[in-house]
């Protein structure tokens, strides 16, 4: 290949140069029935699973399309959705907050064509390029990180365990019968870059081990203060060692402080984190973001480690179903997980779902801690004992 | 103090740091006592534009150190 | 038929099942690419699909990743918009060795024209891995993966033939997000694109150059129900809210009740419920028992209303928000790391939202960014800087007014640090005088 110039010039990178311009502008990318009536739409209802019409003022009418996508999407499955875009919807389209496409139409026959041609599409093992589903009270996209595709720190992989459960939870996904939605979310380490701190089930990757220290190399590759002042905990303090006969300015780690974050590795390639043993799942639940009956709430931990097991993650997915329908045999209409967990408290949640309790559920990460503790003789007592 | 003098001034105090050529914003803000935050900022970065100084991105938070020195270029294949 | 270098039985199992698989979506790019119709002139290596396969195959052989960060690279001038990514395997993969991501600010509301799309699209092919994410957790269209060299020829011609700019990253603004708003919703309170665009624009130097202790996120919903997660993860949200009555139409109440409309918006359809019981699903499950229902007439005592929406969930085509409508303003939500997840706390309770939002920029954003700017600590979030130095100093670097709104419950302890201007008569007393009426 030969290098093909944009333009720009390495030289002088100020010359011709565009800067803070910001995105394009969103009306650019509005339908016009959205053009027309912005702010005056008078209701929405969701007519079949995936599919909601959206009815304005004026009597204009929207029917949307909503399918899964993968959050990693290739140009040529974007171009297959710009050429459904143009075939059915004038070339608009719109992604939603969880990774979901929307294809909009404004008519209901377009919108069923729209259907029979997306479900149709398949990938080569048979998956659904579009399935379509996530609307009410469902379990819609899994929100994620970037996990082994891209990232330095993951403690699992964040692509194959959405696949994984989404495929066990898929009847969830294209039907409306749980009590309430139901959201999912994956991070593939304790930093949280997907922020799926809320949310009525979290997977969460976490290692396990200390970082490993490369002495031999360290000095050469890292700038040592910077190491030092990335670990939160203060646990890394510098150290000289003995390699190869010669006195070699590195690192010590003191090990139970690591809280396991890999920030030392982000500013050392020397200490690297990641261990087949070590790292893992953690399952988080009974989080949410709305304000709809009560506040926000964040999940709690109700499964401190599950083995990373690929490429199917079974024991993960397993015990997310087992939440799942646990919850959705014994909540009230209108309950989130969050919701039925603390009507029937918590020591009736794990027994429900059959999760054991172990001494890693209780806090004990500084000041917060107290408040999570049982300060009442108002419990129940676990049929298992 | 002028604008000159100022960055002469930073230039001078990362070249003396020892072991560490990336900082926080707020250790510029240091350099500079009697400017206020907004002022450091904006002539870092213009300083930056000028091909003195470099940001370095965790991916989280910035650093910003004097242009080519540490030892991240190398270990990174970017030199 | 394409060939793939690498095996990869492991992820292969990922292309079965009924969810879409990423798997043979990267396969098919890696196909794309080598038979290459158009006659792509591609700028970063044809094979990286096929390699980045064989990444992932060894790490799900093992279990552990193969990338490391790399924080030089950028485009010059921006402290934001490019993350650094090295493989540590770039013999065996030598299509990923590099694998830089470029963040591009996304359209507010994530909408798109297909010729807008097509740009992009033809840009990244040719000068990238071809492999995206759509969306980015904050919002970002991301471009995965591209060499050093091709970061300033992308951000060269998105500038020049896109009219389009990079997103935020390390110590910077990050790009702001927003619901879809009024563009869809009947339920926002206001125009969140509108609102997201204006202040993605006022605030483009921080976006792109570092100017902060650590991140700083602003996100934008338009109702309390929070699509965009605003009050869990960013450091200001603007959530939509009003403040006058809930407007009812009593007939399509009646036609709820009567079982003409479907209830939740066909929500819960996919179960048998039982038929809607009016006084069980909403008078019932009303936060602050607000509501009630005579069997003929729904009533609302909007001054006990804490606006949950769960009551216009439940029967949208009988009960709207209110005409009166502006934001509530929380100040801290962030992820666990360090010190635990916080929610936002609810520093304004309304405010209106009103172009060009001077108010809310000149008395809200600005005084907050110049005090953590000042005070915040290295890496500090601002929700870490309001709980160190407490509520009470927000308050005086924003003159806001303490309103009981701010706060759950008083607090249980009295240790008040009252100042000395408090205090009539000051902190500065006479012993003499004291002693006069005190012996020693």
């Amino acid at each position: 290949m030969a290098f093909i110039s944009s333009g720009y010039n390495p030289a002088k990178p100020m010359e011709d140069r565009i800067t803070d311009i910001g995105p394009r502008h969103y009306a650019e990318f509005y339908p016009p029935v959205i053009k027309k009536n912005k702010g005056k739409w008078l209701y929405h209802e969701i007519i079949e699973p995936g599919i909601v019409v959206h009815v304005a003022e004026s009597g204009d009418e929207l029917f949307a399309v909503r399918v899964g996508g993968c959050r990693l999407m290739s140009v040529s499955h974007i171009r297959e959705i710009m050429e459904i875009a143009d075939k059915y919807c004038d070339g608009y389209v719109r992604w939603t907050t969880r990774n979901n496409v929307e294809f909009m139409t404004d008519s209901k026959d377009k919108c069923m064509a729209l259907k029979a041609d997306l479900l149709g599409r398949k990938q080569p093992g048979g998956c659904y390029k579009f399935p379509i589903g996530g609307t009410g009270a469902s379990i819609t996209n899994i929100v994620h990180t970037q996990g082994w595709i891209h990232c330095h720190t993951p403690a699992t992989d964040a692509s194959g365990t959405v696949k994984a459960t989404m495929d066990v939870m898929f009847d969830q996904w294209e039907s409306m019968k749980l009590p309430a939605k139901l959201r999912i979310s994956m991070a593939c380490c304790l930093n949280m870059c997907g922020a799926v701190h809320c949310s009525d089930i979290a997977i969460l990757g976490y290692h396990r081990k200390p970082p490993l220290v490369d002495h031999e190399y360290l000095d050469k590759m890292c700038e040592i203060p910077l190491a030092i002042a990335a670990c939160p905990t203060a646990a890394i303090k510098p150290t000289k060692v003995e390699f190869g006969g010669k006195q070699l300015k590195s690192v010590s780690v003191k090990e139970e402080r690591c809280m396991f974050c890999g920030n030392c590795y982000t500013m050392c390639p020397s200490m690297p984190l990641a261990d087949t043993e070590g790292d893992g799942i953690v399952l988080m639940a009974g989080g949410k973001i709305s304000n709809r009956i009560d506040a926000p709430k964040f999940s709690k931990v109700v499964v401190a480690f599950i083995p990373n097991e690929m490429p199917r993650w079974q024991t993960m997915t397993a015990t997310i179903k087992r939440m799942v329908d646990a919850y959705s045999a014994d909540a009230r209409k209108y309950e989130r997980l969050g919701h039925w967990a603390e009507r029937i408290g918590w020591e009736r949640f794990f027994e429900k779902c059959e999760l054991e309790f172990t001494h890693h559920l209780i806090d004990d990460f500084r000041d917060p801690a107290y408040y999570t503790w049982r300060q009442t003789t108002n419990f129940k007592f676990s049929k298992t004992g | 103090m002028d604008e000159e003098a100022t960055k002469t001034l930073i230039v001078e105090t990362l070249k003396k740091k020892k072991g560490k050529s990336k900082f926080y914003l707020k250790d510029f803000y240091k350099m500079v006592p009697d400017e206020k935050p907004r002022a450091v900022k904006n002539l870092v970065n213009q300083m930056v534009q000028e091909e003195t100084l470099e940001y370095w991105s965790s991916g989280s938070t910035t650093l910003i150190g004097l242009k080519g020195v540490g030892k991240q270029a190398a270990a990174d294949g970017e030199d | 038929m394409v060939e793939f270098k690498h095996k990869t039985p492991l992820i292969d199992q990922l292309e079965t099942g009924p969810w879409t698989s990423f798997v043979s979506d990267i396969k098919r790019e890696h196909e794309s690419r080598m038979e290459n119709p158009k006659g792509i002139d591609y700028q970063f290596n044809q094979e990286c699909c096929d390699d980045l396969l064989g990444v992932l195959e060894l790490s799900y052989d093992h279990g552990r990743t193969h990338w490391k960060h790399g924080g030089i690279v950028g485009v010059f001038g921006y402290g934001g918009g490019v993350i650094g990514r090295y493989c540590d395997q770039p013999e065996m993969f030598p299509g990923v060795a590099h694998f830089h991501t470029m963040r591009v600010n996304q359209p507010m509301g994530h909408y798109y024209k297909t010729d807008y799309l097509e740009q992009l699209m033809d840009l990244w092919e040719r000068r990238g891995s071809g492999l995206t994410n759509m969306h980015g957790a904050t919002g970002d269209i991301i471009f995965l993966g591209t060499s050093t060299p091709q970061l300033e020829e992308v951000f060269y011609e998105l500038t020049h033939n896109i009219n389009q700019d990079l997103g935020g990253s390390g110590s910077n603004l990050r790009t702001p997000s927003d619901c879809m708003g009024q563009s869809m919703c009947e339920y926002a309170c206001y125009d969140t694109q509108e609102f997201c665009y204006n202040m993605t624009m006022e605030y483009q130097d921080e976006l792109h150059r570092p100017a902060f202790p650590y991140k700083f996120k602003f996100k934008f919903d338009g109702c309390p129900n929070c699509c965009v997660a605003a009050i869990a993860r960013s450091d200001l949200s603007f959530i939509g809210t009003w403040r006058d009555d809930i407007r009812i139409d009593q007939k399509a109440v009646k036609a709820y009740v009567g079982g003409e409309l479907k209830p939740n918006a066909g929500a819960h359809a996919g179960r048998d419920w039982g038929a809607f019981d009016i006084q069980k699903e909403v008078i019932g499950l009303c936060p602050t028992e607000c509501m009630s229902w005579d069997g003929s007439k729904l009533e609302i005592n909007t001054p006990e209303c804490t606006r949950c929406m769960h009551c216009i969930n439940v029967m949208p085509r009988a009960l709207r928000v209110g005409l009166d409508t502006g934001c509530s303003v929380l100040a801290g939500a962030k992820a666990p790391i360090l010190d635990g997840a916080q929610m936002g706390t609810l520093i304004v309770p309304f405010i209106k939202v009103e172009e060009p939002y001077d108010e809310i920029k000149e008395k809200v954003v600005e005084p907050i960014w110049d005090w953590w700017m000042e005070e915040g600590k290295n890496r500090e979030r601002l929700g870490e800087l309001i709980k160190r130095q407490g509520m009470q100093k927000l308050l005086e670097v924003t003159n806001f007014k303490a309103v009981p709104q701010m706060i759950k419950e008083p607090r249980s302890n009295p240790y008040v640090f009252w100042k000395e201007d408090e205090v009539p008569g000051g902190w500065k007393r006479d012993i003499n005088e004291f002693r006069k009426h005190h012996q020693r």
